[in-house]
């Protein structure tokens, strides 16, 4: 087994100066490589939305992979240009197509966004190079395509542990189940309703129509109280759930809600007041910010001084992944073949947990819930599923 | 949750979408332009309220006179880059540099703001008031309070002053304005500051509920179009009432069917409206003569 040798690099110790932080994101708008421009050992886009209504969740992703861009193993020298996807489509396989035909790359850091990795999946089997993803979207390691490399659980798996908290911990049956409209949302929204239905249990109410720009949701959550529900189980993008999350107590809905995991971003829970996340829980792949081994301490504490900003599962999902694919590098993978070889064959302790492909590029196999108490915006882990606990027959 | 709650909510939104369909035919009447970055001007308003917020902890009803000021300002800038060195062109060619003000808006926002969504501190306080089996927001109170005020207040000027005069008749046919001595130029740049203004209120007003964040405005710029011309195109009592059909969709038909249902009966409504009056509600036919 492969293990992270993680140390504090000297890029972290020194932190870019806030004022320079416009002119990087400007730089990568205009997908100009922020990579030094020497004699690099290897290329490696980074393939994501910076801009868009996922820009929130490809900011992390990216700043994961930066980071262990930044401190690539072995003194090994990678060129990262950042390409934006612009949260769309045809954005995302136009900015793969750019990045893999200027150079040859070993492998590609992208998108979070289902979607956009449906886009780009043709694209990765045309060079041949393995795209690295943290896309929960179950499909995109179902359909035999070989140069995908998942890094967080897949949402066939983590959607187990989400319906399994609410149904055997929190006891729950009268389930208010809801997503919005985006690829994300809607393939969450067809698992939720196969594992409720593998654990004997039938939603009370379904709605998995809400578009991403809705304002009010105030009309939804009416129906769900007429409807008797006694939790809300939500699967969407960061918008609409911290939308919903936030007016639920303004409605005098009373009931607990267990989303997913874009709500344990620390950008989104930075818009309630500690009180107003009492009783809300969420399934993610991991919780660095709540620091619970050493090892994710001093990985999170290095990512809030690189960035400023406490870390995710996102980022932390992603960062493990590059990491994976450099340390791999660092053995002796010297093609985007060699690697695709060893991504598929080899297990790796990261950060966050132990990767190993499921022979499909699936390789993590761990989630947690988290739930809030109403003290504090950093979540307390309260549920770990791992293995075949995220198998319903 | 009664329907008159619901209302409420409806027609608290209604009047923030209200608020910005009058910024957007504002500046439609004067110049005959339609501003496509009036939706990313509302998230500049709401991010105008999020930094003063930030720099001055005080209730956002003290500062909107300061975000409406800034932003009055705001509006004369895009009125001075994106109008006037077109203003002998055709109107199309205002419509794509208004959409590429919007396009670089959103950059700039992206740029100083950071992807994620911020939160404007409320009007005046959080919290919610209960009468009865209603709860609603104070801030949803506050936002038809204020909206309600500055419908109100911009009815009088236009109606009862001399400006307002000067500026309808510069909606009406700028070069006979300029004939009788209006400074049109002038008229022309204060209206696209104060339809600036109306709309960075109202981004300030949903800034706190519903968060502002850099593609924010597209769907707010494609909701004032629709209220302005299911209204009346030009119509002021159009937009209003073309921004409350939205919004009473939105909350209130959404409560009894889905998100979808609801949006495809909101379109269905509208093709009626112009199936009978394709004028828009409160327009005017107007036939060509030979």
């Amino acid at each position: 087994m492969l293990v992270s040798t993680w140390t504090l690099p000297s890029s972290t110790r020194q932190r870019a100066p806030k004022a320079l932080a416009p002119a990087a994101i400007g730089l990568a708008l205009a997908g100009i490589t922020v990579g030094l421009a020497h004699a690099a050992d290897a290329y490696m886009p980074i393939v994501m939305p910076i801009t868009g209504f996922l820009s929130v969740e490809g900011g992390s992703q990216r700043n994961g992979a930066v980071m262990a861009l930044e401190q690539a193993p072995g003194g090994m020298k990678v060129d990262f240009p950042i390409f934006d996807t612009g949260t769309s489509a045809t954005g995302a396989a136009t900015a793969l197509d750019k990045a893999l035909s200027s150079q040859k790359a070993i492998a590609a850091a992208v998108t979070v966004f289902g979607t956009e990795m449906v886009a780009m999946m043709p694209i990765a089997a045309e060079y041949k190079v393995p795209l690295l993803t943290i896309s929960g979207l179950a499909k995109i390691t179902e359909s035999g395509n070989p140069y995908i490399f998942r890094f967080l659980p897949n949402d066939r798996e983590i959607k187990v542990a989400h319906a399994r908290y609410v149904v055997e911990v929190m006891k729950k049956t009268k389930i208010a189940l809801i997503s919005d409209t985006t690829a994300y949302g809607q393939g969450g929204f067809a698992l939720l309703q196969e594992d409720f239905a593998k654990l004997g249990t039938k939603p009370v109410f379904e709605d998995n129509s809400i578009a991403p720009d809705t304002k009010d949701m105030s009309p939804l959550l009416a129906r769900v109280k007429a409807s008797g529900a006694d939790v809300i189980v939500l699967h969407a993008v960061s918008t609409p759930m911290t939308l919903i999350t936030k007016q639920i107590k303004s409605t005098g809905l009373n009931i607990p809600i267990v989303n997913s995991s874009s709500i344990v971003e620390p950008t989104a829970t930075a818009l309630f007041e500690p009180a107003e996340l009492a009783g809300v829980c969420a399934e993610t792949p991991s919780a660095p910010e709540a620091r619970t081994t050493p090892a994710i301490k001093a990985w999170a504490d290095a990512y809030l001084k690189r960035f400023g900003i406490e870390p995710d599962g996102l980022a932390l999902g992603q960062y493990d992944g590059v990491m994976m694919a450099l340390t791999l590098m660092s053995n002796g993978a010297k093609t985007a073949e060699d690697l695709r070889a060893a991504l598929q064959k080899e297990s790796y302790q990261g950060v966050a947990m132990t990767y190993k492909s499921n022979g499909h590029g699936d390789l993590a196999h761990d989630a947690e819930i988290v739930c809030w108490d109403g003290t504090s915006r950093i979540p307390k882990i309260v549920a770990h599923y791992a293995g075949d606990q995220l198998i319903l027959k | 949750m009664t329907l008159l709650q619901l209302a409420i909510n409806g027609v608290a939104l209604g009047a923030a979408y209200a608020l910005i369909a009058l910024g957007f035919v504002f500046i439609v009447n004067a110049t005959g332009a339609v501003n496509f970055a009036h939706g990313d001007l509302v998230m500049a308003g709401g991010y105008v309220a999020v930094g003063l917020g930030a720099m001055a902890p005080l209730p956002m009803i003290v500062l909107l006179p300061v975000v409406a000021a800034i932003m009055f300002v705001v509006g004369v800038v895009v009125s001075l880059v994106a109008y006037f060195p077109l203003i002998n062109r055709p109107p199309s060619t205002v419509f794509i540099s208004t959409l590429l003000i919007g396009i670089v808006l959103q950059n700039v926002f992206l740029v100083l703001f950071g992807p994620q969504a911020h939160a404007a501190p409320p009007l005046i306080q959080s919290g919610i008031l209960h009468a009865g089996p209603v709860a609603i927001s104070i801030q949803a109170l506050g936002t038809l309070v204020v909206a309600g005020a500055l419908i109100a207040l911009q009815y009088l000027i236009f109606a009862h002053t001399q400006i307002g005069r000067r500026l309808r008749a510069t909606a009406q046919d700028r070069q006979m304005a300029q004939a009788i001595g209006i400074r049109v130029h002038a008229v022309i740049a204060a209206t696209f500051g104060a339809g600036t203004a109306l709309a960075g209120v109202a981004g300030m007003l949903l800034a706190n509920q519903f968060f502002v964040y850099p593609t924010g405005g597209i769907p707010l710029s494609v909701y004032a179009y629709i209220a302005v011309v299911v209204g009346g195109w030009g119509s002021i009592a159009g937009a209003v009432v073309g921004a409350m059909m939205i919004s009473l969709f939105q909350v209130v038909v959404s409560a009894y069917v889905s998100y979808a249902v609801a949006t495809g009966l909101l379109y269905l409504a509208l093709l009626l409206v112009f199936f009978f009056r394709p004028q828009g509600i409160f327009g005017e036919l107007v036939r060509r003569r030979v």
